[in-house]
């Protein structure tokens, strides 16, 4: 195998992307985003050798004056670091401004790229043994950045208020312990989540983590008990209950006392067709946790919310799994 | 105007009249649109109500219109199959069912709440991975030639005023309750992840 060969194509492509960059500095956003998303193309899947090379050329965009490039420098920090996770701790000041950005669009991006990222901060941490002062820094500032977003479940914009219940959900999840009765996604089989955190780590503090995901979740159900909570908002919420209860059945009831809390006092704010898509989801998603067999405990209070909700009896009894029987004990 | 267009997708039960009259509305109007249907099988009106002409989704709309010609070409002419059939043919190949598109959205239109909850259910029994949102609306139109006319327009204009939002999210809400009023339907709306 010849490796000139190979050198001439690393040439290229690095002469490719200087020639992209130079023409994007000049042109109108859209040929730009164009042109920009090669340059992410070549230097991520092509040949990720020269994402070194070229990171600062393409975070320099951060400040472009349009918001959809401002968004791609979002998505390219996130392919970037999951490609490669050392490249974090450069990036995630980057990642801290934008999420200050003027624009809603721009923040809401950045707070669903720290939902990913946030996870692949923990794991890159709990990877290393001695942790060097920039991974201090770089954990401290995604923990500081956490905290706003778990703050901006407060935020004046549905939108973004929206993002953020998401955020919190996926940080649930992270920072509680994966059982055996855990129904998670294939998609999210090798995730990071409380169990696989060392107790004796050098940096990060098992019993603070954990401290942690439990005040996420009590902001989350604080939030949807507001009387004045939109109806997307409150959809979006009562979705990550029943993912909360189904990938981690040890919040079961407190799920199963949210829902019937909420059926009971539907916000007065709910104009009439939002209270039925409001009572169509909130069916949904109870069905789609009766199903999960950790839920047995609930039936009762499972089946008589949809029984309220214009379910029959004999529906109610197709979504319920059988309550396997103890199995005698072989000789 | 935000560069990223909005994609749009429109949602009835075969993919052939309320989906397709609101795809070639929205497709003329620069709408980056795509439409389905959520039946296992794709219906079209036969010659009784209890005998409807029954395919599947591979099926394209040049072999439907050809077997309905060979069927009974005054029947399908009178009650206007063949030409909705002519009109399908000239957007697409196909019909095709929202299940099996994997494809991301940022808005999807239903046109009557079965359909709605179809696409709800199937939304919600994928695996989240991007945390990506779609809005959901439906809209109630009756399954006819005229209905299907007038619910086109009216989700052509929704789709219109939504993309012309600053901040989609923030505005969706007041947005669908205004059009509620004006247009006396009520609509259900909520939203998925991706």
């Amino acid at each position: 195998p010849s490796t000139d060969m190979d050198a001439a194509v690393a040439i290229t492509t690095s002469e490719k992307v200087v020639e992209l960059l130079n023409q994007a500095s000049l042109i109108s956003t859209e040929e730009k985003l164009v042109i920009l998303k090669q340059v992410q193309e070549l230097i991520i899947n092509k040949d990720p050798s020269l994402l070194d090379n070229f990171l600062d050329e393409i975070i320099a965009f951060q400040t472009d004056k349009s918001i959809e490039v401002r968004k791609f420098v979002i998505g390219f920090i996130e392919e970037a670091c999951k490609r490669d996770n050392e490249l974090l701790l450069r990036l995630i000041a980057n990642l801290n401004m934008l999420m200050r950005d003027e624009s809603v669009n721009v923040v809401k991006k950045a707070i669903l790229t720290l939902t990913h990222l946030y996870k692949v901060a923990l794991q890159c941490l709990v990877r290393t043994k001695s942790v060097s002062d920039m991974q201090e820094a770089c954990w401290d500032m995604v923990t500081q950045m956490k905290d706003e977003v778990l703050a901006l479940l407060d935020s004046d914009n549905d939108g973004v208020r929206t993002h953020a219940i998401k955020f919190t959900e996926s940080l649930i999840i992270t920072l509680s312990p994966r059982t055996p009765d855990s129904d998670t996604p294939k998609k999210h089989e090798g995730d990071i989540s409380l169990d696989k955190i060392p107790k004796d780590h050098t940096y990060i503090r098992y019993d603070t983590l954990s401290e942690e995901g439990k005040f996420a979740l009590e902001q989350l159900l604080k939030f949807m008990v507001h009387p004045a909570i939109s109806s997307i908002n409150l959809t979006t919420a009562l979705g990550s209950l029943a993912t909360l209860a189904r990938q981690r059945p040890m919040f079961m009831s407190k799920v199963a006392q949210a829902y019937e809390t909420l059926h009971a006092n539907l916000p007065p704010t709910l104009a009439k067709s939002q209270v039925s898509s409001v009572r169509k989801n909130l069916k949904l998603h109870l069905v789609s946790v009766l199903k999960h067999p950790s839920s047995v405990d609930f039936h009762g209070q499972i089946s008589t919310l949809l029984l309220d909700l214009g379910m029959s009896q004999n529906e109610i009894t197709r979504c319920t799994p059988a309550i396997p029987q103890p199995r005698k004990r072989l000789q | 105007m935000p560069v990223d267009p909005l994609r749009v997708a429109v949602v009835c039960s075969s993919n052939q009249n309320r989906s397709m009259e609101a795809h070639n509305i929205l497709s003329k109007r620069g709408f980056d649109v795509r439409s389905f249907g959520t039946g296992t099988h794709v219906k079209l009106p036969g010659p009784a109500p209890d005998k409807p002409n029954i395919y599947d989704f591979k099926t394209t709309y040049e072999q439907m219109y050809n077997d309905l010609v060979r069927k009974d070409k005054d029947l399908y002419t009178q009650n206007g199959i063949l030409h909705m059939l002519e009109r399908n043919k000239r957007i697409k190949v196909r019909p095709e069912r929202f299940q099996s598109c994997k494809d991301q959205f940022d808005l999807v239109v239903t046109c009557e709440e079965r359909v709605y909850d179809q696409v709800l259910e199937d939304l919600n029994s994928r695996e989240q991975e991007t945390f990506q949102s779609v809005h959901v609306i439906n809209v109630d139109i009756q399954d006819n030639h005229e209905e299907a006319t007038l619910g086109a327009f009216l989700i052509c204009e929704l789709c219109q005023c939504i993309q012309h939002t600053d901040d989609m999210e923030n505005e969706i809400d007041e947005l669908l309750q205004e059009f509620e009023e004006k247009s006396h339907r009520p609509f259900l709306h909520t939203v998925c992840f991706y």
